[in-house]
């Protein structure tokens, strides 16, 4: 039992995110298979696709993700409104990334309606907190 | 530690109402009397740090006493399209902010814009637009500040709701005098 928990730690630790997190990944696994019988996994190809590319946004502008997040997710980012620093996204610069699943389905909500003007999939969500991980 | 710094700054947010127009012989006292200090409570605490967090992510958490109620309650009801961006929160969240915001706002209930409505911008409220109405465009549009909603670019102080003149450092320009 006492490895076992060792071992959750462990591979939290290799994904970067928190176990509440990891699991919030395993329902949008789920969520995916549901939604798409070929489903074969997270991408995180897919997800610096959805996360780099332009789109017209909720006010209407050319947007994408790294307008404020900026092309390095180790990088602190600026809000383009607002002019606020944003902490990077990376897990590795910043510890507190992926640490809390309530932050992270709040922020995916908002910033998929601004950039897309509508939510992200399920494989969307998970494909882009697969490429968040891995950077 | 971080705890402690959200909560002092809560603290100061809701307390700041005291000291904005204390000095450099502006209407001392007059638009603001009503932003007289309450008791907090526990609650009040939660919701302020929870005011600090959430609104603060992407802008300073402006005092609650620059707006009244109405303006606030619209405000955290339409979170989804908050001035074009998506700002919504989960419901629980929303309501103790809302309270937070509702019970510390400006009691002047008939502040209206240049157009008679009530706002939802602070930068649209008459007080605001009377204490800038010098402020050279350039000064503001510069990357540095934005727009007037950057109160900190200018205003040292403002996070802990002190807007004293003394205290303005405009970017570029410097003092305001």
């Amino acid at each position: 039992m006492r490895y076992l928990g060792l071992l959750t730690i462990l591979t939290v630790s290799v994904m970067g995110a928190s176990t509440d997190v990891v699991q919030y990944m395993n329902e949008l696994e789920t969520a995916a298979k549901r939604e798409n019988r070929t489903f074969a996994g997270f991408d995180a190809a897919r997800g610096k696709e959805i996360f780099t590319s332009t789109h017209i946004g909720k006010q209407g502008k050319a947007i994408a993700c790294t307008t404020c997040h900026t092309t390095n997710l180790a990088h602190p980012g600026k809000n383009d409104l607002t002019g606020k620093v944003i902490d990077p996204l990376s897990p590795r610069a910043n510890p507190e990334r992926l640490s809390d699943a309530k932050e992270v389905k709040k922020w995916l909500k908002r910033n998929f309606v601004d950039v897309y003007r509508r939510e992200g999939s399920a494989q969307e969500k998970g494909d882009v907190l697969t490429y968040i991980m891995k950077n | 530690m971080k705890m402690v710094w959200t909560l002092s700054c809560s603290l100061m947010l809701l307390a700041g109402g005291v000291h904005v127009y204390g000095d450099d012989g502006h209407e001392e006292g007059k638009t603001h009397r009503d932003a007289v200090v309450k008791p907090l409570s526990k609650q009040d605490i939660a919701s302020a740090a929870l005011y600090q967090k959430e609104c603060g992510a992407c802008h300073m958490a402006y005092q609650p006493y620059f707006l009244p109620k109405r303006s606030w309650e619209k405000m955290m009801n339409t979170l989804g399209d908050h001035f074009g961006t998506d700002a919504s929160l989960d419901p629980q969240d929303q309501k103790a902010i809302q309270h937070v915001l509702m019970s510390h706002a400006s009691k002047n209930d008939r502040i209206s814009n240049t157009e008679g409505k009530f706002p939802l911008r602070i930068t649209q409220t008459p007080h605001f637009l009377q204490e800038h109405r010098e402020i050279p465009k350039k000064m503001v549009t510069q990357p540095e500040v934005k727009s007037f909603a950057n109160c900190t670019a200018c205003h040292t102080k403002a996070a802990s709701g002190s807007y004293r003149e003394r205290e303005i450092r405009i970017p570029h320009y410097g003092r305001w005098e």
